[in-house]
């Protein structure tokens, strides 16, 4: 894990327990709000690393009936502690959580 | 010696290019070491006009025994049932195809289009196409379903977009050589021996399948092509990745999602946009899972692999 990463991470964390207000829903029910989502974000400048959050609804703990989290995502890369999804790639917690979770 | 006649329907000849490529038994090697006559094929053919006219007649009436008939492409039935869109040796092709299918010891279809439509019988279906003995899962197509070859046994269906040359010559040696009672056929007529296994057996990329790692890109070497890029592997059976493309390769190995070209469904979703290299979800979760596996089963395969995966396979271990 690089300096970096742990920095943005950080950053992160402070962002969303500060309470920066984030979409979480809905929930991207198919592969067509999947790829509208995806869309927003590539237009998104690719410093704008709030814009990535609020568009892709990040939340600091798990979410939803299910209590979904990065862990399980496909995204996420256990070791390393990142999301893995082009359009996001940042680093996470296991135990967050955002609506382009899949598994 | 075996007399072996192989028709072209509404196709893109990729069947003809992939048997021309065959190396074990190789298309020469069927001739010279194998003991099958090539009547006829639309690449290799000798006959022209009305030298073929007559030929084919010979082949219905028995004067000159068929022994195999393999038919590539799909049977045109458009417009309006008469198949005048593809006319073949003076009269509908389709017409030839009946004829010889009941003239011959065996028939073979070769390639998704002969099998069940492929793409030219995706809706809208401007062609009005049928496989032989399907149309797309629907057990009947142009033969009917009770259709059976003079041998008795029904169309074996080799299917592929294309079929892999190997697959196909395989088979024809197996017949012309008296062993088609040995081939087991699967409920889609397809044989056993090269469909009951899935593309993804042998794949390289199983250890990041187990490990739910996912490649995110084309041509990535890391990463299983399942999760996010649309690869059908884990539910198509096909012996891809056991007998490999020109000897090296696969799709998935290059890290190009399988399509799953040898299931009846082929191309799937109809080539919705959007549907093709995207896994398609509901509510995260992917619609087609593996086979025989169950979505509450895979929810906790996936937390478990997730929490044991090891720092390697989240890397790119094939390092030049």
């Amino acid at each position: 894990m690089s300096q970096s990463d742990e920095i943005l991470r950080k950053r992160i964390a402070d962002l969303l327990a500060n309470g920066l207000e984030t979409q979480t829903e809905p929930f991207p029910e198919t592969e067509k709000e999947f790829a509208r989502i995806l869309d927003q974000l590539r237009e998104l400048p690719p410093d704008d690393l709030e814009g990535k959050l609020v568009i892709s609804g990040f939340v600091d703990h798990p979410y939803g009936e299910d209590q979904q989290r990065c862990l399980e995502c496909m995204y996420y890369l256990v070791h390393r502690k990142w999301c893995d999804l082009p359009e996001l790639a940042v680093p996470v917690e296991a135990e967050w959580w955002c609506r382009l979770w899949r598994i | 010696m075996a007399n072996v006649l192989w028709l072209q329907g509404g196709a893109c000849s990729g069947n003809t290019m992939s048997f021309l490529n065959a190396e074990e038994p190789s298309a020469c090697d069927l001739v010279t070491d194998f003991g099958m006559n090539i009547l006829w094929h639309p690449s290799l053919g000798m006959e022209l006009g009305d030298n073929l006219q007559q030929m084919l007649r010979d082949c219905v009436s028995g004067k000159i025994k068929l022994d195999i008939f393999v038919f590539e492409g799909t049977v045109v039935n458009a417009p309006n049932g008469t198949g005048e869109w593809n006319r073949f040796a003076g009269r509908p092709m389709k017409e030839w195809v009946r004829e010889l299918a009941d003239a011959a010891d065996f028939v073979v279809a070769i390639g998704d289009c002969a099998t069940w439509g492929g793409i030219p019988a995706t809706a809208p279906n401007p062609t009005d196409s049928q496989g032989l003995q399907f149309l797309k899962r629907d057990h009947g197509g142009y033969l009917g379903k009770d259709f059976r070859a003079k041998s008795g046994l029904p169309v074996i269906n080799i299917p592929g977009c294309p079929a892999h040359p190997d697959w196909v010559t395989q088979i024809l040696v197996a017949v012309a050589t008296g062993r088609a009672g040995d081939l087991s056929l699967d409920e889609f007529q397809r044989p056993k021996t090269f469909f009951q296994s899935f593309t993804q057996t042998g794949c390289t990329r199983n250890m990041h399948f187990a490990y739910k790692v996912s490649a995110t890109e084309f041509g990535q070497r890391k990463g299983c092509l399942f999760y996010d890029l649309g690869c059908r592997g884990p539910m198509t059976h096909s012996p891809c990745n056991r007998i490999l493309w020109n000897r090296v390769s696969s799709k998935t190995r290059a890290g190009m999602p399988c399509l799953g070209c040898t299931e009846p469904e082929f191309p799937f979703f109809d080539l919705a946009p959007g549907t093709v290299f995207k896994t398609q979800t509901m509510m995260g979760i992917p619609k087609d899972l593996p086979e025989g596996v169950n979505k509450k089963g895979y929810i906790k395969l996936t937390g478990a692999a997730k929490a044991a995966a090891p720092a390697w396979a989240e890397q790119d271990i094939f390092v030049v």
